[in-house]
């Protein structure tokens, strides 16, 4: 160490740089104290700020997507409840239409089933018709401002879309907010889902044909199949062009089963000589038009009892259908619900970890702040001490 | 005896002289730039006597102040750059705080702007939901044009105190020149001006705070001042003017010249160190590469959002109209151009957009494409024409007349982007949330698919008719528009959209050969179609800048963090170069500078030397008494 001569005014402003270096940093530490934040800009912590404006962005997209998800819950709960009510109102249509599938009902009896039905059908087309919370259509689809059912008599139409809005409910996960009427109440299958069958009008007899089953559907050949009886147990059963698929015979007392081409169906009752059913590839229904058609059924004063039963059974097969659609649409939902439950809850835990991760990159370390103020206070105090008593030394002072 | 009265006069005269030295570096203790001086004492010429040479007293042979040029140049020095350190660094944490706050910054801005897209997707038929939306692309809009018009504030700021700076120098430098003529007419006349050379060279160190100064000391005393590499500012008792002028390509940015003996030359490429380096610097290095990088998200925001809004149908039925205005590119004639080229320049492809800026120039006849940021060129095809624009950079350039040879223009890509952001749409209903098409499923279709989404991806390319897609043998498929035309045709893989016409549309299930499926213009009805909406949603968090690499808000975020970069490298500059200045000053302090308490030993020295002689004085009279009294008995 070489002594160096100090010239008075360094040590005059040596002293008070570092007294107002120390004095920055005080302000520095307190501003950390006071805002809570350990870097006031990004020149305080470039990459910080950086990571902490990216972590702000997926807070705020996943408090979105909560958001979204408390939205798609309301419109599903809505629809589900739709859907209970659709099927408490279809299963006690299926208890009516069972109970008109009863030979010794008279004709009044059977009116009054139907007045009821027809009762159920506006009920039916009014749950078509629900809204959400915003005035918009549950079962619209993407035409969320236009009725989708219209009943026009008996007959009724869809005039929804046949997409459904997607939410966006995580990062990477959409679902669909609703269902359309179409696929809910529309886009039935008739009859079993593969062939209807139908009593011929000009049959004498009392046997009807229930909705038949399909027993292997690789060998079923879509076409329209006629079961002609040559006399009251012998049948056959043509093609349409003609062409006999099989032939077989039928025992009125125990009932029994035309079995071709992969399919099977049931008959019961007294077929007479020359009495015919069919057996078609099936379309498609609508629960509207099952109710519709039950109404119909019930009303008629011209069907043979044949038709008449024919025609019930396959309705109740229908309702069957449309039940079950609706529950596979129920569990739809309920898979849905689940996932917007699951996503806010990952939504819930993520949030809190970059909350966490914030505020350790953005928020002060308070004790470590507190500890460096308190060691700046004390080089302040002893610099300002040091100074003040060690400015008074001169050697001026001893000279007289 | 009168030798002895003379030899302690001598002494008397030169003590006293050594105590108004003494005096006057006590009085100047304080004197910022002022050098301690000193009595240089020196035995007065003896006298010749039969014994020998008997010395005559003592003489002031010169008063020289205690200076080190080594240590001043290393002053100048560090308080140059500490100067330029700390002006980048104040000017980058204006433009650092503007972007900072993590709250109210871009990025939180344009996350508000897709949550409320992200509120429109899931009430799309919402109006309330659709103003919020709007009013957060006013939000989006105020915010770039408030970063803008703060930018160009504080560039307005800069150019004023490049003038202000410069006016500084000027007024130094003529101080300098006139202090060098009155030093070397003093040195003739073979004394040394101390008290002028400290003035000049503290006139030195603070020109050093406005600019770099190298400097060479004349034999005559005078100190010549060099700028940049080696341009004289000061030369002897000539001082050199620097002026500001109106920069080549855009008058509003200041160069700075130096002019002397008649001529003008711009130096801003050479100007270092203080004030005005850090100003140049803050300029090129900050203001204009933010406002070019907001211009960019401003571009990206605008151009993403806006072929959206034309690839879906608003709440009125019809094709979405652009959501946002953006300024174009900005092209600036280099003032010395002497041909009548001139240039048309518009946009192309956002991920090729750059924040750069580029210059075009024509050698010869042969245009040549430079971006200015990195200073290498870049290739373009095409020729330049209308049918053929140089493409390069994600720009297209037209070019017309005839430049002259060396003639050059300046494109800035995004520079005017942010000023010119606005909202164009001024109704909720506007908001093109559902799809501009619709795909439907042919009712005789027997096999299994379904249309799970219809949707533009190109508008541009989009001719708005009904378009049949037909599914053949092989899953081979063709597609025709309403006049039986066939736009299309290929082979459909599960999973991949059919693409045809800028449209495409996407299949779930299986499609057996003979099904048809129709796109053609969505229905009015389709109020809550979102899927446009929720496309537009996914387009602004895609990678779609920078060769595909960075989203918009991820650029966004990126210049936040690269101004703090800067402003925190400036800073800590600052600092380290204020230290280095601290301890260079110390050192040239504790050089030159005053200390009391040795000025206190030095006047107790010379106040004892000066009671001394008194005393021989004294002691001569008392001899010359005796001497008397003894012959006068």
């Amino acid at each position: 160490v070489t002594d160096v001569s100090i010239s008075t005014l360094t040590f005059r402003t040596n002293a008070l740089d570092s007294m107002e270096s120390l004095q920055s940093a005080i302000s520095n530490t307190q501003e950390q104290l006071s805002t809570g934040k350990s870097f006031q800009n990004a020149a305080g912590n470039p990459t910080g700020m950086a990571q902490v404006n990216q972590l702000n962005m997926e807070l705020s997209a996943s408090q979105q997507y909560v958001t979204n998800g408390n939205l798609a819950t309301g419109n599903l709960n809505l629809e589900n409840q739709a859907l209970t009510d659709a099927t408490n109102l279809l299963q006690s249509a299926r208890d009516l239409a069972l109970e008109a599938n009863n030979a010794s009902l008279s004709a009044t009896q059977r009116k009054d089933i139907a007045t009821q039905l027809s009762q159920q059908l506006q009920e039916l087309v009014a749950i078509g018709n629900r809204t959400d919370a915003n005035g918009n259509y549950l079962f619209a689809g993407h035409a969320a401002s236009t009725q989708p059912f219209a009943q026009n008599g008996n007959s009724v139409s869809y005039a929804g879309a046949d997409q459904v809005s997607q939410v966006q409910i995580s990062e990477n996960q959409r679902i669909s907010a609703g269902d359309t009427g179409s696929s809910v109440f529309m886009s039935l299958p008739a009859g079993n889902g593969t062939f209807t069958t139908a009593a011929g009008a000009a049959n004498t007899g009392t046997a009807s044909i229930g909705p038949g089953t399909v027993t292997s559907p690789a060998q079923w050949v879509p076409d329209t199949y006629t079961i002609t009886f040559t006399d009251a147990t012998d049948y056959k059963v043509t093609n349409s062009s003609g062409a006999t698929v099989t032939t077989g015979t039928y025992d009125p007392t125990a009932g029994g089963t035309v079995s071709f081409n992969g399919i099977q169906a049931t008959l019961s009752g007294n077929p007479a000589s020359g009495d015919t059913f069919t057996v078609a590839p099936a379309g498609q229904s609508s629960a509207f038009a099952t109710l519709a058609g039950l109404i119909t059924t019930l009303n008629s004063t011209t069907l043979n009892p044949g038709q008449t039963a024919t025609q019930i059974s396959q309705s109740i097969e229908q309702i069957d259908a449309a039940l079950n659609n609706f529950g596979n649409v129920q569990a739809s939902i309920g898979g849905r619900l689940n996932a917007v439950t699951a996503s806010q809850s990952t939504a819930q835990s993520q949030q809190t970890a970059l909350q966490t991760s914030i505020s350790s990159i953005a928020d002060t370390d308070y004790a470590a702040a507190t500890t460096k103020l308190s060691s700046e206070e004390v080089a302040l105090q002893a610099a300002e001490e040091s100074y003040a008593s060690l400015s008074k030394l001169s050697l001026f002072n001893y000279v007289s | 005896m009168a030798d002895l009265l003379s030899t302690s006069v001598s002494g008397l005269l030169a003590f006293q002289q050594a105590l108004d030295v003494t005096s006057n570096n006590i009085a100047n203790a304080s004197t910022p730039g002022y050098s301690a001086e000193t009595a240089n004492l020196v035995e007065a010429p003896g006298q010749s006597t039969g014994i020998g040479f008997i010395g005559s007293g003592v003489d002031v042979q010169s008063i020289t102040r205690t200076y080190n040029e080594y240590l001043a140049q290393q002053v100048r020095g560090s308080q140059a750059s500490y100067s330029s350190s700390n002006t980048l660094a104040t000017q980058a944490a204006q433009i650092d705080n503007m972007l900072s706050d993590s709250s109210t910054g871009l990025t939180a801005t344009l996350q508000s702007f897709i949550n409320s897209m992200q509120s429109v997707a899931s009430t799309p038929t919402s109006t309330a939901a659709r103003q919020a939306l709007l009013n957060q692309a006013q939000a989006v809009a105020q915010q770039l044009n408030s970063y803008d018009s703060q930018i160009s504030q504080y560039g307005s700021q800069l150019e004023s105190q490049l003038n202000g700076d410069v006016a500084q120098v000027n007024s130094i430098t003529t101080n300098i020149a006139s202090l060098n003529q009155q030093i070397a007419a003093e040195s003739a006349n073979g004394q040394t001006p101390n008290q002028l050379m400290d003035q000049r060279d503290q006139l030195i160190t603070q020109l050093s705070q406005y600019v770099s100064v190298q400097t060479t000391t004349e034999s005559n005393g005078a100190m010549d001042v060099y700028i940049g590499t080696g341009q004289a500012l000061v030369t002897g008792s000539t001082a050199s003017k620097l002026t500001t002028v109106p920069g080549a390509y855009n008058p509003t940015e200041l160069n700075i010249a130096i002019s002397g003996g008649g001529t003008t030359a711009d130096i801003t490429s050479e100007i270092s160190g203080g004030e005005l380096g850090g100003l140049l610097s803050a300029r090129s290095q900050v203001l204009d590469p933010a406002r070019n990088a907001i211009g960019q998200a401003s571009v990206a925001v605008a151009t993403i959002v806006n072929q959206q809004q034309q690839s879906g149908m608003d709440l009125t039925g019809a094709q979405g109209q652009p959501m946002f205005s953006v300024g174009g590119v900005q092209v600036l004639p280099d003032t010395n151009n002497t041909g009548s080229a001139s240039l048309t320049v518009t946009r192309g492809s956002l991920s090729a957009l750059t924040s750069d800026d580029y210059k075009l120039q024509s050698t010869g006849g042969v245009w040549q494409l430079t971006d200015v940021t990195t200073g290498k060129s870049i290739a373009m095809t095409g020729s330049g024409t209308a049918a053929s624009p140089f493409q390069a950079a994600g720009l297209s350039i037209v070019t017309s007349g005839s430049p002259a040879s060396g003639d050059s223009f300046l494109i800035q890509p995004t520079a005017a982007a942010a000023a010119g952001f606005s909202v164009s749409l001024t109704s909720p209903s506007q908001i093109a949330a559902a799809s501009l098409v619709q795909g439907t499923a042919g009712a005789a279709n027997t096999g299994g698919a379904t249309v799970s989404a219809a949707s533009i991806t190109n508008p541009g390319a989009w001719v708005s008719d009904t378009y049949t897609v037909s599914i053949g043998a092989g899953n081979s498929y063709t597609v025709t528009n309403s006049g039986g035309t066939q736009v299309a045709s290929g082979t459909y893989t599960s999973g991949t959209p059919i693409s045809f016409q800028g449209a495409q549309l996407s299949l779930s299930g299986t499609p057996a050969a003979g099904d048809t499926f129709v796109v053609g213009p969505n229905s009015p009805a389709n109020t809550g179609d979102n899927s446009n909406i929720l496309a537009m949603t996914g387009a602004l968090a895609a990678s779609t800048l920078n060769g595909g690499t960075t989203s918009v808000t991820a650029a966004a975020n990126s210049l936040v963090s690269q101004i703090g970069v800067i402003t925190q490298q400036a800073q800590n500059n600052a600092t380290a170069q204020q230290t280095a200045n601290q301890n260079a000053t110390t050192a040239l302090n504790n050089s030159s500078g005053v200390n009391l308490d040795k000025e206190a030993a030095t006047m107790l020295q010379f106040q004892q030397a000066y009671q001394a002689m008194a005393q021989v004085i004294q002691a001569s009279q008392t001899m010359f008494t005796s001497l008397i009294t003894a012959i006068h008995g």
